[in-house]
């Protein structure tokens, strides 16, 4: 087995997963890109990779495109070296583009999509890719006269054309309306649902939550929570607690043990906490007069945002069966 | 390769203004200058009608491949199309040598039609082995200019490369007597055209018409800028290959 800048990995190349990063460090100067990144993906499965931006994510795509070498640690990808991996034709990516469109002008979406599919050894029939990305009405037209969205799917298109076992998307709805993100992914999760593996980057919980099996989220270059979204939501320990009380100042409710934020409107008070216990003793013990009292769990957002902000430092989530003890907001100084 | 190499050539002709510019501008200027002499004026042992048509000829050469590799490549690393055709099984190394080979595969119609707007409205007369060999000559010399185009659109951004497209082609043109001959020009800016490809490239067919054998200086110059602007290309596309790209 061949491997790509680092120790040689251990297993044999059967039965490998579709992915693996193993200790992968990438720096940028001075920029810490990747931190120690261990991260691996099944095939078949439809992995979300979550973060906010630097947190990682379009540099760990790069490396696994064999577009940047990992200074530290290895990767795998299929079972062999991203480079090697990428020259066969069996990985398909769709990058970010900087804002332009990504595509060549002077040529129909149809002869696009028949000159990329030629580039592999193995492609996919020209009808089925684009009848898979949604463009069978769209064959005939230019480049240069698509909408934002159309051309998205024609990028999409140029990444399954080699009839890929594996597929990175980077934040592939990136300025697409509602409609067009929610058909994007109808398609995405008829392609995934052939068996076989997809990654994708996005800033839209909601999308990870709805398309992935599993979600990956990335800060500072390594992993902070890795499960389903379930999984993750349960197990991050952000809830909220609301209750009806009259005359309340935000200000004193902010004071209380683990709450990362509140919110009065009228009598109805809302706060986020990363302490559901604390809180309510705090909130007993303050004296405040309450009622209706109920606390919920998380919502992806909020996991999101506990699991990323800089409060949270020592916070991980690992596949959520054995949640790691919790961070206390209080004791972080 | 082959498909992609199709695929390029295809764009570049299906692009009218591309093709208005590389084709319009060397048969227009052909037959708008012709007469600021008299055709059968002599110079250089041939008349002043075939000098000029090898002059345009060259000149159309060279803005075809500035046009198709500089402009042209420049917008497409701008718009994320290179870096797409990176993650196919494409090998690498063919991207620039795909684009040289379309610059070269347009330059022929190019250098042919200026030839036949010398037959036709010029008047020139060559033996059939000699238009045979004119064409050949002026094609294959071409490939420095091929070459400078798709570095021209490694080196710019999308912005740059208009103007500095615009700006080589006015330099190598003035510069290497391709519209004043090079006799004329004031001694400090004769040696200047020594240096330059485009200069070189029209000596080599100056030479055919007159019926003498081209000078091996010319072929050495070419050869040289060849090689040393090839070398440029793949070492900025190595640049490229590494170069950080979130």
């Amino acid at each position: 087995m061949s491997t790509f800048g680092g120790p040689t990995p251990p297993g044999p190349a059967d039965g490998e997963p579709a992915l693996r990063f193993c200790g992968v460090v990438h720096r940028y100067r001075t920029l810490v890109a990747l931190d120690h990144l261990d991260l691996e993906v099944a095939r078949g499965e439809t992995v979300a990779l979550l973060g906010p931006n630097g947190a990682g994510k379009s540099t760990a795509i790069s490396i696994l495109l064999g577009l940047q070498c990992p200074q530290e640690g290895w990767v795998s990808v299929l079972g062999t070296d991203p480079r090697t991996v990428m020259a066969s034709g069996r990985v398909g990516a769709m990058l970010q583009t900087g804002g332009g469109s990504g595509l060549p002008h002077g040529v129909k979406v149809g002869e696009l999509v028949a000159m990329t599919s030629r580039l592999y050894r193995r492609p996919a029939p020209v009808e089925r890719t684009l009848q898979r990305a949604g463009l069978a009405q769209l064959a005939d037209r230019h480049t240069q006269r698509l909408s934002g969205g159309q051309s998205q799917r024609v990028r999409f298109a140029l990444a399954i054309a080699g009839d890929p076992e594996l597929v990175f998307l980077d934040e592939p709805t990136v300025a697409m309306d509602v409609e067009g993100r929610r058909s994007f992914w109808a398609m995405m999760r008829g392609f995934a649902g052939e068996g076989r593996t997809v990654v994708f980057a996005t800033h839209h919980l909601d999308e990870a939550d709805a398309v992935a099996d599993r979600i990956v989220v990335m800060r500072k270059g390594a992993v902070v929570a890795n499960g389903a979204a379930s999984a993750i939501k349960a197990a991050v320990p952000a809830r909220r607690v609301r209750f009806v009380a009259a005359d309340v100042d935000p200000a004193r409710l902010r004071e209380l043990d683990g709450v990362d934020a509140a919110c009065v409107r009228g009598t109805e008070v809302v706060l986020d906490t990363l302490d559901a216990d604390a809180t309510v003793r705090a909130l007993v013990g303050s004296g405040v007069p309450f009622s209706d009292i109920e606390v919920t769990g998380a919502d992806l957002e909020q996991a999101f945002v506990a699991l990323t902000s800089d409060l949270t430092d020592a916070l991980t989530v690992d596949d959520a069966v054995d949640p790691l003890p919790r961070t206390r907001r209080g004791s972080v100084p | 390769m082959g498909t992609f190499l199709r695929f390029e050539v295809l764009r570049l002709v299906r692009n009218l203004r591309y093709v208005g510019i590389t084709v319009g501008f060397p048969v227009v200027f052909y037959v708008l200058f012709l007469h600021n002499e008299r055709p059968d004026a002599p110079i250089a042992g041939t008349t002043w009608n075939a000098y000029f048509m090898v002059s345009m000829a060259s000149f159309g050469a060279m803005v075809s491949s500035l046009n198709a590799g500089g402009t042209r490549l420049a917008a497409e690393r701008a718009s994320g199309w290179a870096r797409q055709l990176r993650i196919t099984p494409l090998p690498g190394w063919s991207y620039a040598s795909t684009k040289i080979a379309s610059s070269m595969l347009i330059a022929l119609p190019v250098i042919s039609l200026v030839e036949l707007a010398g037959l036709v409205v010029g008047g020139v007369h060559l033996q059939p082995g000699t238009w045979v060999l004119l064409t050949g000559v002026l094609w294959v010399s071409a490939l420095p200019f091929a070459t400078l185009g798709v570095l021209v659109g490694f080196v710019a951004s999308s912005e740059t490369a208009y103007p500095l497209v615009t700006a080589l082609m006015f330099l190598l043109s003035f510069f290497g007597g391709l519209f004043t001959p090079v006799r004329y020009l004031p001694a400090a800016l004769r040696r200047v055209a020594a240096f330059l490809p485009s200069y070189h490239h029209a000596s080599i067919g100056w030479a055919v018409v007159a019926g003498r054998v081209p000078a091996l200086a010319d072929a050495d110059a070419l050869l040289v800028y060849a090689l040393a602007l090839a070398l440029a290309v793949a070492w900025r596309h190595r640049v490229e290959e590494s170069r950080a790209f979130v």
